[in-house]
């Protein structure tokens, strides 16, 4: 298979809100694949498109070589979908759970029950098999929501947001699933606006901002779209807000973007040479005390502001962009 | 997609979701335990009052409760839409058709099974007897569609489930007040008799009580063709309003 997915001019509307704007990109055949955006960025909505569960205003979407809009059943035999929330069923226990699934998908009596005890296996599930699905943590959740996904063997697995909302820990266990399963040979499309998950886990990446792919490459070659922009990291001591000193240095010659990541301080420059001596004296003249500072290699995340001129953690939404986020989930949309 | 296959998809889907409601303490609250607490409230008093438990209020509250068990049943779409898990079934390779089929089956079944507790609750504790139990069965069966209809419209005008029950509510107390469950229409003040015609509930609890008081066929069959016309119109009517929320 030399596409698994192909994503061709692909639009979406919710009355005048335009959510996904003529998006065109393709997901290579077991390659991990990654749409990096904030939130309400139109990731969500792409993905229900490619996964059949909303019908685009124009473009088209083929998986595994069937045009969504024309052979939905085919398309969603071949995708496992984990949304962004674990939905599976409450009330049911995790064994009930799957066997409807197993059902919905067309497997014989015998293969979902040897199908369902491997992935209850796989996923450390087996000894609460039969507990109610509302009384699980939400690492259970999050396992047995891949599980449930992977019962019919899909060869595309379609992730949305896959690590959102998990401890650090059940984090980095899905992440290894991730990898595994594409180790195995499966097509993996997934949705994060975590750059660092974007940047351990893809092959490729698509940056998708207010609807619209900005670009897409492999992450090496979006960290190098920064052109000849070199990152400083710095903290300042003084146990000073340190975002009290972003609009301060934002004013110094030479400083093309300032933005906080992971604490620290962090400045994009042309040219370093002048850019250091001059934060220095700044932050000086303004009674801090530098306790760090480091040139480091542009990230993802420089690329990412460089490409839309903001972060992708810190701006708070707009109401459009609220509303991009809510619609796809507000209903059968 | 194969007829077969389609039906086992429906058929699978309303197994699914009478397995959650009987486990679901919401359903029994409302599909159950409210009826019952009306049929002790109104049963007593009626029977202080000297008036007929057996061929008013029991029929009544019969029709009543498929009523609640259907409309509750077919509702929890929208908690599923609001919860997440209606996707589930929407990425699955399941039509359209299929789950509105399976979602109407498993409100008509809600319905029946509670109408039928009702009923033996009321045997029990006030001795009454339906004499034609097919007839019954068959009135009990035509509602719950007819009932669930109406399920599948407030499910495709209600984005969350709080719109839902206010929607649902606005609907169904003034059903149970004006469509002959406590009184009888035709002793109501005007206009309300009139009001009372376009409530496909009358229909209901007239059929039961024709058949328990054996009166004249030709009004149970003209309740069990208005009760089926109301079928037929309200589950169109919202199958295709979720068709279009499922299609966007």
């Amino acid at each position: 298979m030399e596409n698994a997915i192909e994503v061709k001019e692909l639009t979406k509307f919710y009355g005048s809100l335009l959510a996904v704007d003529h998006v065109n990109f393709e997901v290579k055949g077991k390659e991990i694949f990654g749409l990096l955006g904030p939130n309400g960025a139109g990731k969500t909505t792409t993905v229900r498109m490619i996964c059949g569960m909303l019908r685009p205003t124009s473009g088209t979407a083929v998986v595994a070589g069937y045009d969504v809009s024309q052979k939905p059943q085919e398309a969603k035999r071949r995708i496992g979908l984990v949304p962004d929330i674990s939905n599976l069923f409450g009330e049911l226990s995790a064994k009930v759970n799957l066997e409807f699934m197993g059902k919905l998908y067309g497997l014989d009596k015998k293969t979902r029950r040897e199908r369902i005890d491997q992935v209850l296996e796989l996923f450390q599930l087996k000894e609460r098999q039969n507990d109610l699905v509302k009384y699980y943590s939400k690492g259970m959740h999050r396992r047995l929501t891949i599980a449930a996904a992977l019962l019919h063997r899909p060869e595309i697995l379609v992730m949305d947001e896959p690590t959102s909302g998990l401890d650090a820990q059940t984090a980095r266990l899905v992440r290894e699933i991730i990898i595994d399963l594409n180790k195995e040979g499966r097509t993996i499309l997934l949705t994060t606006h975590q750059i660092d998950e974007a940047d351990r886990l893809a092959q490729r990446v698509g940056i998708i901002d207010r609807g619209r792919l900005i670009t897409l490459n492999t992450p090496e070659q979006i960290k190098n779209t920064t052109e000849g922009m070199r990152a400083l990291e710095i903290k300042i001591l003084n146990g000073v807000d340190q975002q009290r000193w972003i609009p301060i240095i934002s004013e110094a010659e030479g400083v093309d973007k300032v933005f906080l990541a992971e604490g620290k301080i962090r400045i994009l420059s042309k040219d370093l040479a002048e850019t250091i001596p001059t934060v220095v004296n700044l932050v000086d003249k303004h009674g801090g005390k530098i306790e760090n500072i480091s040139v480091v290699q542009p990230t993802l995340e420089d690329a990412f502001i460089n490409l839309t001129g903001k972060s992708i953690r810190e701006e708070p939404m707009s109401k459009e962009e609220y509303l991009q986020q809510r619609l796809p989930r507000s209903g059968l949309r | 997609m194969k007829p077969l296959t389609s039906l086992m998809h429906s058929i699978w889907i309303a197994e699914n979701d009478l397995r959650q409601s009987f486990k679901s303490m919401r359903h029994v609250v409302w599909s159950l335990l409210f009826p019952i607490f009306m049929l002790f409230t109104f049963g007593f008093r009626y029977d202080s009052t000297g008036s007929d438990v057996q061929s008013i209020l029991i029929p009544g509250i019969v029709a009543m409760t498929a009523m609640f068990g259907s409309t509750n049943e077919t509702m929890s779409i929208v908690w599923d839409k609001s919860m997440g898990v209606f996707d589930r079934i929407l990425a699955a390779p399941v039509s359209s058709t299929s789950i509105i089929v399976g979602k109407t089956l498993a409100g008509a079944v809600m319905g029946v099974i509670s109408a039928i507790v009702l009923l033996i609750i009321g045997s029990a504790l006030f001795g009454v007897s339906f004499t034609n139990i097919s007839a019954v069965l068959l009135i009990i069966l035509l509602a719950s569609f007819s009932f669930t209809g109406i399920g599948t419209i407030i499910s495709g005008l209600a984005s969350e489930p709080r719109e839902a029950m206010m929607l649902s509510n606005l609907l169904r107390f003034p059903m149970m007040f004006f469509g002959g469950v406590f009184f009888l229409p035709e002793s109501m003040p005007q206009p309300l008799p009139y009001v009372a015609k376009a409530m496909p509930l009358t229909y209901a609890t007239e059929a039961l009580r024709t058949i328990q008081t054996g009166g004249n066929i030709s009004i149970i069959l003209i309740d069990a063709l208005v009760l089926l016309v109301y079928t037929v119109g309200t589950i169109l009517l919202g199958s295709q309003m979720l068709m279009k929320i499922m299609t966007r």
